[in-house]
Parts: C-alpha cells; structure tokens; sequence
C-alpha cells in the first residue's frame, strides 16, 4: 500500500484515507491545502475563520473518507473536498453573524479580464462574458455564489448578508439576462 | 480544456491582495477544481505567511485526529451496526404493543390502548434512527452534506416497515378501527421528522410523545373513555395532517443538512 504515494491521484489518496492510510492523507493535505485555503481567502477576509473552516474540513475527510469511497466513482475529490469546505464555511458565517460581523471578501470591480489574462482556457463564451459584465455586482455574487460554489438559496443568503428572497430575484434576474446572451 | 491557466494568473489569485477580474476567477475557479497539475502551480505560488498558515492548520489537524476516531469504516459496516442498534428498540416497542393487546383482553372496558398508543408507537425507533450518539456513521453523514434527509427518509421507513404492521396486527386483534392506528402514527411520525428539523429529532420526538401522553393518553384512561380525537370520524383530519407535515418535510429539506449539529 505504501508503494507510489507521489503517483496516486486524489481519488485514490481519498480510497487510501478511509482505509486509515495517514500517510495518504498527508500528501492528500499537502497536494490540495493551498488550493483549498486560497479559494476560502477568496471568500472570507478573517484568517482566523479560514483556519477553522480548514481544520474541520480535514478533519471531516479524515473520519469521513469512506463515504467518498463508498460512493462509487461518480465526482473529483477536489469538487468533494470544496462541498465539505463550502458547507463548513457557511456555518461559520452562520456563527459569525450572531455577532453580526461577516468578514466576507468584496467582489472585485473589475469584471472584464485584462489583455494579459486573455490566454486563460476554458474562457467562458464571449456572449457571456458580456452578460456578466453587465449584470449588477449584487446579481453576480448571488451567481458565484449558486453556480460556481454549490450554494443553496439559504446558504447563499446566509454568506451574503441579505434575505432569501433577494437571494431569489436576483438569480432570476441573472438567470434571465444570461439566458438572453445564449440565445 | 487543454490549455492551462499561465503562471502569472494563478500566482495573482494566489495573491489575496492582488486584484483578479470576475471572469478570469471564474473560469480559473472552475479549472483548478479539475486539474491537479495547476493546483500543483498554485501550491508552488502560495507566500510565505500563506504556508505558516498551513503549518498551523496541519497542527491543530494533528490533534484534532489524534484526539477523534479513525476513519469511520465504509458505510456498509456502519449500516449494519445501525440496524443492530434499532433492534431493541423495535422489539420493546412490538413488546409494549403486545402488552396493550393483552390488557385489553382482560379488561375490555378499558379505551383502547393500542389506539392511544399509536401515535406514540413508532417515535423511539425513528428518535434512535438518527441520533448521533447512536450512529456510527453520523461522520459519513457530516462528509455527505445532502444525504441528510434521505438517509433519515430510508430509515424512517425502516422503522415503520416494522411498527405499521405490529399496528395492524394489533389493532385487528383488538377490534379498533384501523384507521385510527394508523393515520395517528403517520401523521407523528412525520411531525416528529418536522419538528426535528428545527430542534433535533431527538428532542422532537420526545416533547411530541410527552404532550400525546399528558394532553391524551393520561387523560383517556383516568376518565376511561376514548379521546374525541381518537374516533374514526376524525381520521380523515389524521390524514390531513399527516400529509401536509410530510409536505413540510420537503419544502424544509435544506434543515437537515446539519441535522448532525443538533442530534
């Protein structure tokens, strides 16, 4: 078992994991720890907060890597560490906002990418990327939100401060002018 | 995708200071979840007081896995012990149903007991079914945020499988209507699913069956007689509640998500 840690993908660091593997779990933390806590300082400005969220995240791949496992094939073990991530990260702001301090991360005013970006693959169609550009700010981080991170309409309201149903009418509103630049 | 992202980019957005636009973090968002090679480059990017960062997670980490169970076995296992921990408790309820039977046989004029403790019949099984302190896979369920209520659902219907028809059974022996057994029992046990999204299952079920008890069980047999709400004429009123708690359930199905923060 021990044999080509370096080699094995996520996937099967996670399989390793539940077998109780702490060695895989090591190098499974160092692979995608930095990926993990840039994403989450996208999200969250108080590194106190980020740091929690980190360690219960681990801690909950850790104990709970079997479920991974046992759920066959289906989905990346980063796109499953980033669910358990998002969730813990909620409930932190759900804590937090007891307190009514939310140290979310504004968004960047900058919607367009600079020239130098442009060689990016994947590059979201331009008809879109001209639909982002134009929606409100409050529109697109409701849409980051829901669509990029897997946010449900409580959570999203939750992170971002406002009720749900401004949650709501704004994904319709973003839903509707992103429908119109695909047509 | 077979370009990737260039090193400037992902360096910025490593950089919390740096400004990144909303499509280039989008589109870089979307690719470092799939592609391990540039996740490779961000690690390689982060600053110096991003990788203390990290020391410092990794040790509270340590503790944390020191100080905690190992990984929990494969959910198969954990099922299993699961449904070996439901076994008393399905076999004290039968019992306590059998018990009922028989002391209505021997004291016909008694209100029937199988119907007053109908409603009440299935709330240990579905309270146990997903308690944490019971449940060694209540880890699994932390790690699966969405399987919450489907696996209470699937539980759930362990436990009726097995109480509707201790129910049925006994409620023939007895002569009361069927009905009355059985639309009470639903309509609890899908109040106690309710409920518990907002307090815990556990405490849900224990209040409900507290207030069945003191407001009608109790009442019932001091004054001897079966409760209005017990009659056949008002099962269609159980079977209205029953319904529309069931309906609850599904609209509140994001409650459960974190049902394990409140056993």
């Amino acid at each position: 078992m021990k044999r080509n840690l370096s080699a094995a993908d996520e996937e099967e660091l996670v399989r390793r994991t539940a077998a109780g593997d702490r060695r895989a779990f090591d190098e499974l933390y160092r692979r995608t720890s930095p990926w993990l806590l840039t994403r989450l300082r996208r999200r969250c400005a108080d590194d106190d907060v980020v740091a929690d969220v980190m360690q219960e995240t681990y801690l909950a791949v850790w104990r709970a890597a079997g479920s991974f496992a046992g759920a066959a094939t289906s989905g990346s073990a980063a796109g499953w560490l980033w669910t358990i991530a998002a969730h813990r990260l909620v409930d932190a702001f759900r804590r937090r906002a007891r307190h009514n301090q939310v140290p979310a991360v504004q968004m960047s005013e900058a919607v367009a990418p600079a020239a130098e970006d442009e060689v990016l693959a994947g590059r979201v169609g331009q008809e879109l990327e001209q639909a982002l550009l134009e929606l409100p700010r409050e529109a697109r981080e409701v849409l980051r939100a829901m669509v990029l991170d897997g946010f449900s309409v409580r959570e999203t309201s939750l992170l971002l401060g406002v009720p749900e149903s401004t949650v709501k009418s704004r994904a319709r509103r973003a839903r509707v002018a992103l429908r119109e630049a695909l047509s | 995708m077979t370009t990737h992202p260039s090193r400037a980019v992902i360096a910025r957005y490593a950089d919390r200071d740096a400004d990144l636009d909303e499509v280039t973090m989008w589109s870089l968002e979307l690719h470092l979840e799939e592609c391990a090679d540039c996740r490779g480059v961000l690690a390689g990017s982060t600053a110096d007081d991003t990788r203390a960062l990290l020391d410092r997670i990794a040790t509270g980490l340590d503790a944390g896995i020191a100080a905690g169970p190992a990984p929990a076995p494969v959910s198969a296992a954990g099922r299993r012990r699961m449904v070996w921990s439901l076994v008393p408790w399905l076999v004290m309820t039968v019992a306590v149903l059998a018990c009922a039977v028989a002391l209505q046989a021997l004291w016909p004029s008694l209100p029937s007991l199988v119907s007053l403790l109908a409603p009440v019949a299935p709330l240990p099984g579905v309270a146990i079914a997903w308690s944490r302190r019971h449940d060694p896979a209540w880890e699994l369920i932390a790690g699966a945020p969405a399987a919450g209520l489907a696996m209470l659902l699937r539980r759930t219907a362990g436990v009726l499988a097995v109480v509707v028809p201790a129910l049925a059974l006994a409620s023939s022996r007895t002569g009361s209507s069927l009905a009355v057994a059985l639309l009470p029992c639903l309509a609890f046990t899908a109040a106690t699913i309710a409920l518990g999204g907002f307090v815990g299952v556990r405490r849900a079920a224990i209040g409900l069956g507290a207030v069945w008890v003191l407001a009608v069980a109790l009442p019932a047999m001091v004054t001897a007689r079966l409760p209005v709400v017990l009659q056949p004429a008002s099962s269609a009123a159980w079977a209205l509640i029953a319904l529309v708690l069931a309906g609850l359930v599904f609209v509140r199905a994001d409650d459960f998500r974190r049902l394990t923060s409140h056993h």
